[in-house]
């Protein structure tokens, strides 16, 4: 394949089945994590032009907390988490006791570390759904978490992604819970060079 | 009333006065902004990567590599009316977002930026304004009218450039 635009329609629908079982796994590590109900929205993929990615979120101006892995082996990519500032507070509140973060422009190295460690697990639950699916060993970086507008996060994110295609191929879903309204966006875009490896996984070659 | 136009990553755009050209929520790309005062025309390049080496040409976009953006964006300019000896240039952008780890070396940023700068120093276009590295997003606005640029970074006040 030469560029992600020319990907068929039942090579997407895999793909949106990979984001089925990953988003499925990591909803449940989320949700035994919190100790709550958490629903999830059902899994795109899409290929998007590379302006529109932040529009899913609410544009490029719009805060958020990204925490941001490397997917690394046979099939790599990218995976980053975009959580709404609220969400993320509630998120602190939650897992760290006596946690009064009100923003987070003010946290400290400990609610970092436990918004880190959100990544760590909502990447490792759903890498590892895609690795026993596609018979892949993968392994993801240490996160790295920033705080800013959507678009910035985004385009460092995405950068040498873009070098030969200017779409981003990317499965992407995003967690609610019913009552408080936590709200988590994941974005999982593999690398142009490991889809041939993914989708004949996948049996869609 | 000035219309707004946004310039989005890998977008190249000219207007002139008293339009203005836009960029949100800016992180490792970099802006490079050029302006005639003579005309009141100026242009703005949203660019994303520092070299386009090795891209074949019709792969190649050449408004999305520093490289090659930087040229095509001034000779935008040229034919549309601007005076080249009096164009200047203001660069914007090129943080690192996310804080590196042992896994994660990012970088692209600022090689963004030292592209750019290259591209503008062989054209022998001056810089006359820059804000470039940190780890915060930028929004940015060019005036066409004036030539300077408004802009905003997280947790810093607006300034002018």
């Amino acid at each position: 394949m030469q560029d992600i635009s020319e990907l068929r329609k039942d090579q997407l629908d895999a793909l949106r089945e990979v984001g089925n079982i990953g988003s499925g796994n990591a909803c449940t590590a989320l949700a035994q994590f919190l100790n709550r109900k958490i629903d999830m929205n059902v899994p795109q993929a899409k290929i998007l032009p590379l302006n529109e990615m932040s529009t899913l979120i609410g544009g490029p101006e719009e805060m958020v907390i990204g925490i941001f892995l490397k997917v690394m082996g046979n099939i790599s990519g990218r995976f980053l988490l975009l959580i709404p500032e609220t969400t993320g507070v509630k998120l602190m509140q939650t897992l760290i006791p006596g946690s009064t973060v009100m923003k987070a422009a003010a946290m400290n190295d400990l609610e970092v570390s436990c918004m880190r460690e959100v990544g760590n697990i909502l990447a490792g639950a759903f890498l590892n759904a895609l690795s026993v699916l596609t018979r892949t060993p993968m392994l993801n970086s240490l996160p790295s978490m920033a705080f800013d507008m959507a678009g910035a996060l985004i385009d460092s994110v995405i950068a040498d992604m873009a070098a030969v295609s200017d779409h981003v191929l990317m499965i992407e879903t995003s967690f609610i819970e019913s009552d408080e309204n936590l709200k988590i966006h994941i974005f999982l875009m593999p690398d142009i060079n490991s889809l041939g490896h993914l989708l004949d996984q996948l049996g869609v070659k | 009333m000035p219309e707004i136009y946004p310039v989005g990553m890998a977008e190249l755009r000219i207007a002139r006065d008293p339009d203005i050209l836009a960029a949100y929520g800016i992180g490792s790309c970099v802006i490079v902004a050029m302006y005639d005062p003579k005309s009141r025309i100026g242009g703005m390049a949203h660019i994303m990567l520092p070299d386009s080496t090795g891209i074949s040409q019709e792969r190649l976009n050449p408004r999305k590599f520093a490289d090659t953006a930087v040229p095509l964006l001034y000779q935008t300019l040229s034919h549309a009316g601007c005076f080249k000896t009096s164009l200047i240039a203001k660069v914007i952008g090129g943080a690192e977002m996310f804080p590196p780890n042992e896994d994660l070396k990012n970088n692209i940023g600022s090689m963004n930026t030292a592209a750019a700068v290259k591209a503008l120093e062989k054209l022998s276009i001056p810089i006359a304004a820059q804000d470039i590295g940190g780890r915060a997003g930028r929004s940015l606005e060019l005036k066409l009218d004036s030539g300077k640029i408004h802009l905003t970074v997280l947790g810093e006040s607006a300034k002018e450039l």
